[in-house]
């Protein structure tokens, strides 16, 4: 059985301990939390006080108010709810590359190991977490639970699951809003490699089921500055059988400007649905980029 | 295209290189295991083709770059499209200009010296087994050797020795004399390279020397190379002694001669106080002092008397400082008769003064000593009956002249003519006493020692009113030219009462001096057909002067007798200049001219006495080798301008020895001498056209060159490189070697430029 300090160790999880996560716009939530809710109820946190009209529960009445008007006030609580958050983790073909500089870890183990810092994260703070892995289809679903045992569950999906098989974000992100009913925060890691276009056209069908989006995009720094200098017979990791051999110095170039339009489409239309992009590399320790992205988070509320 | 260096060629195996590397590179591939083959796949899709074409573009050049490299190693040369002739043998024909020009002097070197250094390098440049014959061009063309020869060292041997100032050059001449050369030459490749300093006098037909190189480049298989290589700078101011002017008639021993010196002035400046000099075998005999304008003429007078009779050379000499000295100095011969021992043979002889019949013509031919002056006569006369006309009378003679004889003894005539046919000269007058059937049988029919048959007497003795007149005409004959000068008397002032016909079976003829002078020159005397020529006629139209050669002699026949019976000759004050030239040019008709032209054989003519007698002795000089006495012991020598001695072998003809020597190509004296020790000197002249000092500029040396399809060089280096560039092309290893930078640049910039992407 595995242990969540296999994938997180004990200082990764130290840094996470004080920070919070925070939608930004309020997600129906099943318990409260610290998380505010449209749903106003019973709750702490005081947001207005209207008139009384009859029908109203007389428990709500600020009976204090009343002592001072003389008028019938109802006292209204913002509602605190969970988040209810779902990683979406990318076992596709090409995340399995790993380059050079990236400490021997895969993309996918990146993604992985960040994943698992999210759970964590997100079920100390009393939300609930659900996972699922996906390439072409969906592999394996697990519904956000917010018990802290879940975290155990996630963790051994995200510990078996093996990368393998095309990408096809665009049926499996359709898929999967049928599959999350209930509004909240979805957090896809992944390459995103693929075709833009639907992939585009899939994240709005998110953001039409009113979720709010986050996309860790994992890179191999490889896969950035294109460093290669001799003949390189480059096989698909997706597709067996498609190989190119190329001289890489001739096609840097062209290469880096392709992927310079790729990102830059990219960042154009997750801030046209407003998505949160964060472009994440191998080489910088996960850890380091996903406090740092947690930070601007909370700065950003 | 060839290289000089082809091995190097091999260097453009090299070229394998940049493919090996590159197929090495392409199988010494990595394999990478690729995620964003998206990205990856739509930028091969859309560069496939280009980097395609561009691997291949930058393999050419890569691959270009060590060939060129190699290619400049080796040398390349460019050969146009012309036939390559590589080492092959050439056949070369130089025109050397040895001319008297050549000789202007330029800080110590003459072009004569130029030329002959830029020849040597030409020739020393041939390939082996290259023939080369080196033509000189002044006066005749002259070739070095008789015959184009292999061997480049003797040529260049000899070319060494050659000597300049040779007479002006014949440019047209000697291009056919190179053409001809050419012609009969080996080699495929035909070179002519002209050397001269190209003065415009021997370029002024440049029309016809054009036309005459094209229709021989037209009638050529192989069409040579022409080159004109100009050598000297051009000078400015040369004065020149032009020519001797002085009477060519023959001279006693103390008559005085004039000497007419002309000089000229070529140059833009006036020269002042030339002093002019006249020497006479070496001794100064008058000197003057001249003033020269600018491009000015003047002449200036000596008188001469010679003390001994025989050759002698007189030589005026201006003394300047200009750069070209050859043309300072003229020079002639003159020859000095001793005496001419005459014999009259009086056929009507009288006891009372000037009424025999040649009477007359004895005191014509010898004035001086009939006036009893103190100058001697050049004629001595002996008057003899005709019965006295013996072998031992004749023997001193060299004219006899018959006068009124009416017949001779057959052995006197046999006696005569022997005397004729041996070289003497007879002059027949006829009269009133002669035998015209004797006359007619014996001499004209039998013996055809007369040139004419004695016809009808024509006119009547005492009556004036009848009598015909000599008609003045033109005078083509030495011993009446004289009378071409008015002032030297009008013959056609003189009477003739009465004269025979003369009739000739032949046509007569005038061209005495033609065949005469051709018969010098070409061919031995007796080859020529003997044809009376009429020297004079009356004007009705009969001859009055009939001459004709007979054996080695000659005969000349008068219409009318010498003495005032039939004429009033004898009374003119032209009689005495008449039969002094009569019997002067009969007695020297055969002393060949003295002064001759450039390439004009000099020809002499001993009697066989001065030859054979002194040849039984020893010769007292010693000077002459025993191999150059020939059988019969008998040789002449002669020296030329240059010094040189040489031997000669006199040939017999008849009673006399004629030396003939043909090398006279160089101006300047040539002295003969018998073994007696007496010199005959030749003076061979040339034209003076050459004096003026001017070259051809660049416009017409371009013209020139244009006309006659030649190239114009400055110097033999400057030929040999054309001459290399005709044969191996030219030299293009720095533009190859351009290239490879170029190409090397390019690599560069495509490396650079193809990485870049197509969006």
């Amino acid at each position: 059985m595995s242990h969540v300090h296999d994938v997180l160790s004990a200082r990764d999880i130290s840094k996470f301990v004080n920070l919070q996560v925070l939608a930004r716009q309020v997600v129906e939530g099943f318990c409260t939390g610290l998380h505010k809710s449209p749903h106003k109820g019973f709750s702490v946190e005081f947001k207005e006080h209207r008139q009384y009209v009859p029908g109203d529960e007389i428990r709500d009445i600020d009976w204090k108010l009343y002592g001072k008007t003389d008028r019938l006030f109802i006292r209204e609580y913002e509602e605190e709810t969970n988040l209810r958050a779902t990683i979406l983790l990318d076992s596709s073909g090409s995340m399995k590359y790993s380059g050079s500089r990236s400490n021997g870890l895969t993309k996918h183990q990146f993604a992985i190991r960040t994943a698992a810092c999210l759970a964590y994260l997100l079920l100390q703070q009393q939300d609930s977490v659900g996972l699922v892995t996906f390439d072409t289809r969906v592999r394996h679903y697990i519904p956000p639970r917010a018990r802290p045992k879940h975290l155990q569950a996630i963790i051994n999906q995200l510990d078996r699951t093996q990368p393998g098989n095309e990408t096809d974000l665009g049926d499996v992100f359709h898929e999967m809003v049928s599959k999350i009913q209930r509004r909240g925060l979805v957090i896809i890691i992944s390459d995103l490699f693929g075709d833009i276009d639907q992939l585009l056209k899939a994240l709005a069908h998110f953001r039409h089921a009113r979720h709010e989006m986050m996309i860790f995009q994992i890179w191999d720094p490889d896969e950035l500055d294109f460093p290669f200098r001799q003949w390189t017979q480059f096989a698909s990791l997706e597709q067996t059988g498609n190989e190119h051999l190329v001289d890489p110095t001739q096609l840097r170039k062209a290469y880096l400007q392709k992927l310079g339009e790729f990102r830059d489409q990219l960042a154009k239309g997750c801030s046209r649905h407003r998505i949160n992009l964060v472009p994440m590399t191998t080489d910088q320790p996960y850890s380091d980029a996903l406090a740092a992205w947690l930070g601007l988070r909370r700065k950003s509320k | 295209m060839t290289f000089l260096n082809a091995t190097l060629l091999f260097g453009s195996l090299a070229a394998a290189v940049p493919v090996i590397l590159h197929l090495l590179n392409r199988s010494r591939f990595r394999r990478i295991e690729w995620g964003a083959m998206h990205l990856l796949e739509a930028v091969i899709k859309v560069n496939h083709k280009r980097f395609q074409f561009e691997q291949w573009l930058l393999l050419l050049v890569r691959c270009a770059i060590p060939v060129l490299l190699a290619m400049c190693l080796a040398r390349p040369v460019l050969t146009g499209n012309s036939l390559l002739a590589g080492t092959s043998p050439v056949s070369l024909v130089i025109l050397l200009d040895n001319s008297y020009s050549m000789d202007a002097t330029a800080a110590g070197v003459s072009r004569f010296e130029q030329a002959v250094a830029a020849a040597v390098a030409i020739v020393r440049n041939t390939t082996p087994g290259s023939e080369v014959s080196v033509i000189q061009t002044g006066g005749i063309p002259t070739p070095v050797f008789d015959q184009p020869i292999f061997d480049g060292e003797a040529m260049i041997r000899r070319l060494k020795t050659l000597k300049g100032g040779y007479g002006a050059s014949d440019m047209h001449q000697s291009l056919n004399a190179a053409f001809a050369t050419l012609a009969g030459m080996t080699h495929a490749r035909r070179e002519l390279v002209v050397i001269s300093d190209f003065q415009p006098s021997d370029w002024e037909r440049r029309d016809i020397m054009a036309a005459t190189i094209q229709q021989q480049f037209a009638a050529m298989n192989v069409k040579p190379v022409l080159s004109l290589l100009k050598v000297g700078e051009n000078v400015t101011g040369n004065v020149s002694v032009e020519s001797l002017n002085f009477a060519h008639r023959p001279l006693g021993v103390g008559e005085p001669l004039f000497v007419r010196a002309n000089l000229k002035n070529h140059g833009p400046v006036a020269v002042d106080n030339v002093r002019v000099t006249l020497t006479v075998d070496g001794q100064e005999a008058g000197v003057s002092q001249v003033s020269l304008a600018a491009n000015g003429q003047t002449q200036t007078l000596f008188t001469v008397a010679f003390e001994t009779a025989g050759s002698h050379v007189m030589q005026v000499d201006a003394a300047t400082s200009d750069s070209l000295e050859t043309d300072n100095v003229s020079a002639a011969a003159v020859m000095i008769l001793d005496q001419i021992n005459v014999l009259l043979v009086d056929g009507d002889p009288s006891s009372q003064p000037l009424k025999g019949e040649t009477d007359f013509l004895s005191v014509a031919l010898t004035p001086y000593s009939f006036g009893r002056m103190k100058l001697s006569d050049l004629v001595k006369t002996t008057t003899v009956t005709a019965d006295k006309l013996t072998a031992e009378v004749l023997a001193d003679a060299r004219v006899v002249v018959m006068a009124n004889v009416p017949k001779l003894k057959d052995d006197r005539l046999s006696i005569l003519q022997e005397f004729v046919s041996d070289g003497g000269s007879l002059l027949v007058c006829p009269g009133n006493r002669i035998d015209t059937r004797w006359y007619n049988d014996k001499l004209v029919t039998e013996s055809r020692l007369l040139p004419a048959a004695f016809g009808t007497p024509k006119g009547i003795i005492n009556d004036q009113g009848q009598s015909a007149h000599i008609v003045a005409q033109h005078f083509d004959h030495p011993a009446l030219e004289f009378f071409n000068e008015p002032a030297n008397g009008d013959l056609s002032t003189a009477e003739i009462r009465q004269w025979f016909e003369l009739k000739t079976d032949s046509d007569l003829r005038s061209g005495f001096l033609e065949e005469k002078s051709q018969r010098y020159r070409t061919t031995q005397l007796s080859d020529v057909e003997p044809l009376p020529a009429v020297l004079a006629r009356l004007d009705n139209g009969d001859p009055l002067l009939v001459e004709q050669t007979f054996g080695e002699g000659v005969v000349i026949q008068m219409a009318t007798s010498c003495d005032a019976d039939w004429s009033d000759l004898p009374m003119r004050p032209f009689f005495v200049p008449l039969m002094q030239q009569l019997v002067t040019t009969m007695a020297t008709q055969f002393t060949p001219p003295g002064n001759i032209r450039t390439g004009e054989p000099a020809v002499a003519v001993f009697s066989t006495s001065s030859v054979e007698r002194e040849g039984d002795q020893s010769p007292d000089d010693g000077s002459l080798p025993p191999a150059d006495f020939d059988e019969s012991g008998r040789s002449l020598s002669i020296t030329t301008p240059d010094g040189a001695r040489r031997s000669l072998m006199p040939t017999r003809q008849g009673r006399r020895m004629v030396a003939r020597f043909e090398g006279t190509q160089q101006p300047g004296v040539y002295s003969m001498t018998a073994l007696d020790g007496r010199s005959i000197h030749f003076v061979a002249g040339t034209s003076r056209e050459e004096s003026r000092p001017g070259m051809l500029d660049e416009e017409h040396m371009t013209t020139l060159a244009a006309d006659t399809q030649a190239s114009v060089v400055a110097t033999a280096d400057e030929y040999l490189e054309q001459d290399r560039l005709r044969r191996h092309g030219q030299d293009v290893w720095k533009y190859v070697l351009l290239a490879v930078l170029a190409f090397m640049f390019l690599e560069l910039v495509m490396q650079q430029r193809f990485s870049r992407v197509r969006t």
